[in-house]
């Protein structure tokens, strides 16, 4: 057969999908008889910021949590570099995670241990870093997170706000490819959620891939580079924040922003 | 008063039959002690089984041992269990070794109670602690080493050491299989003198003068694991 010239090769055809980090296809999630997500599919590129919103019960944060498989799908595939997560073993889908970052809406500190082992204990227990290693690494992000000066405290001393901080920081020592946020600024009091969605607007900018559940409509205006939202275990509509505020296409969507953006 | 000095000195004093708890104090401490220890051995491992089972439904046959295990331990007297194993498994043992099969006995009927205190220790910790670890790619075991475990056994402490003092006074029928404990000590000096009120109040003095430093060695230790987490 004639090899038609204009076609891309398999090389480059690859090349050009490669800054394609998550994909998503046909995604079902059911918890017995309730069915969660009713098939989700959509694409994260390298260093895009997704934010997810939709009423809750929608299923966003089931979403999120397929998506480093801390919930297992009932059926779909999730394709991480091109590699289908839901084919992997136990330690496949350890060896996953330590690429995907996430931070949780009750913080989940590790409770009995500092804040400097907090964040040291899993490159350390994992073989990636030695103990020296990791508390220089657990220091320059301690810095980051401007909270160098708690390094030997506990999570109990901390506010709620400083908690979030140090989950991130926990989160990046594992040095992920993709950031997820699970509602990070919920459980907040409102005068430490700034602290919180600053922090994660440095991250953004910095170039991390990011996919943020959450109800703070500003920092998807301001951040998003899509938003997506979900109702009903589907995604029902996703655009560049700018146009997905001033011109949304689907009813449902309408509804709900002319309730959360009064 | 000299009237209860004399009886003192002839209780106790007369042949040297204090010697009788002494000696029975310390087997009585060395089967608590050792039994103890196979005991939280033998009660993580069950309890490890146990709730990795409830938590990923893994080791079914694992967790059914367990559970057999439980019932049986927890369904009989601990007397029965010992004579059993006594008479009837250990029976061609030479009596010499008689400790050791109280302490085996002792360990295997405490390791049951201590099981099950464990597991409610692991159950207690936040579910958001298990994914915590596992998004950062630990694996189970890791996590559950790491994260849960010291957690569990902080929240558990004080059951434990109920247990402990539990088991200190249950040892008291080891004199079932003719082992020389306190209790046994103090009944050998009855028999031999034919009082009861004084051999029968000393054992009892001891036992609560053991139970009384337990205590306080564990709330010891319970305040340096406190000190961790002051909010």
């Amino acid at each position: 057969m004639k090899r038609d010239n204009n076609a891309p090769t398999r090389e480059e055809t690859e090349k050009a999908f490669t800054d394609e980090l998550i994909v998503v296809s046909d995604l079902h999630k059911s918890f017995g008889d309730l069915h969660i997500l009713k098939g989700i599919s959509t694409t994260v590129r390298q260093g895009e910021k997704v934010v997810i919103i939709g009423p809750s019960g929608s299923g966003k944060s089931t979403f999120l949590r397929c998506l480093n498989l801390l919930e297992r799908p009932t059926s779909g595939s999730i394709k991480l570099d091109g590699v289908d997560l839901l084919g992997f073993n136990e330690k496949g889908v350890n060896f996953m995670r330590q690429s995907m970052g996430m931070v949780f809406q009750h913080f989940n500190l590790f409770p009995h241990l500092t804040i400097r082992k907090n964040i040291t204990l899993a490159p350390v227990k994992l073989g990636i870093l030695s103990e020296e290693e990791a508390n220089s690494r657990a220091d320059d992000l301690l810095e980051k997170v401007g909270l160098y000066d708690k390094c030997d405290a506990y999570p109990g001393q901390l506010s709620g706000g400083q908690k979030q901080r140090i989950a991130i920081a926990r989160a990046l020592a594992m040095n992920p490819e993709v950031m997820l946020f699970d509602e990070p600024t919920s459980a907040l009091d409102p005068e430490m959620v700034g602290e919180v969605l600053e922090l994660m607007k440095q991250l953004a900018e910095a170039g991390m891939t990011m996919i943020v559940v959450t109800h703070e409509m500003g920092f998807a205006k301001e951040v998003a580079s899509r938003v997506m939202f979900m109702d009903d275990g589907q995604i029902l509509e996703e655009a560049p924040p700018d146009k997905f505020f001033s011109d949304p296409k689907n009813d449902r969507t309408k509804l709900f922003l002319s309730k959360v953006l009064v | 008063m000299s009237d209860f000095i004399d009886k003192l000195k002839e209780t106790f004093v007369t042949d040297d039959r204090w010697l009788y708890l002494v000696k029975g104090l310390g087997n009585t401490l060395i089967i608590t002690f050792s039994a103890a220890l196979i005991g939280i051995v033998l009660g993580f491992l069950v309890a490890m089984i146990r709730s990795t089972h409830d938590k990923t439904g893994k080791l079914k046959v694992g967790n059914f041992i367990c559970r057999i295990y439980l019932t049986v331990i927890r369904g009989t007297p601990m007397v029965v269990q010992l004579m059993i194993m006594y008479f009837v498994i250990f029976a061609t043992l030479n009596s010499r070794y008689k400790i050791l099969v109280a302490i085996l006995s002792f360990g295997i009927n405490s390791g049951a109670y201590v099981a099950e205190i464990v597991r409610s220790g692991i159950m207690s910790i936040d579910n958001g602690q298990f994914e915590a670890g596992s998004s950062l790619g630990l694996s189970y075991s890791k996590t559950m080493l790491y994260i849960i475990l010291p957690q569990a056994f902080k929240n558990v402490l004080p059951a434990l050491a109920n247990e402990v003092i539990v088991l200190l006074k249950e040892t008291s029928v080891a004199g079932y299989i003719g082992m020389e404990d306190l209790t046994k000590g103090g009944d050998i000096i009855r028999a031999q003198t034919y009082q009861a009120f004084m051999p029968l109040l000393a054992v009892a003095a001891i036992y609560l003068i053991m139970v009384i430093i337990l205590t306080s060695l564990v709330g010891k230790l319970e305040r340096r694991l406190a000190k961790n987490e002051k909010r």
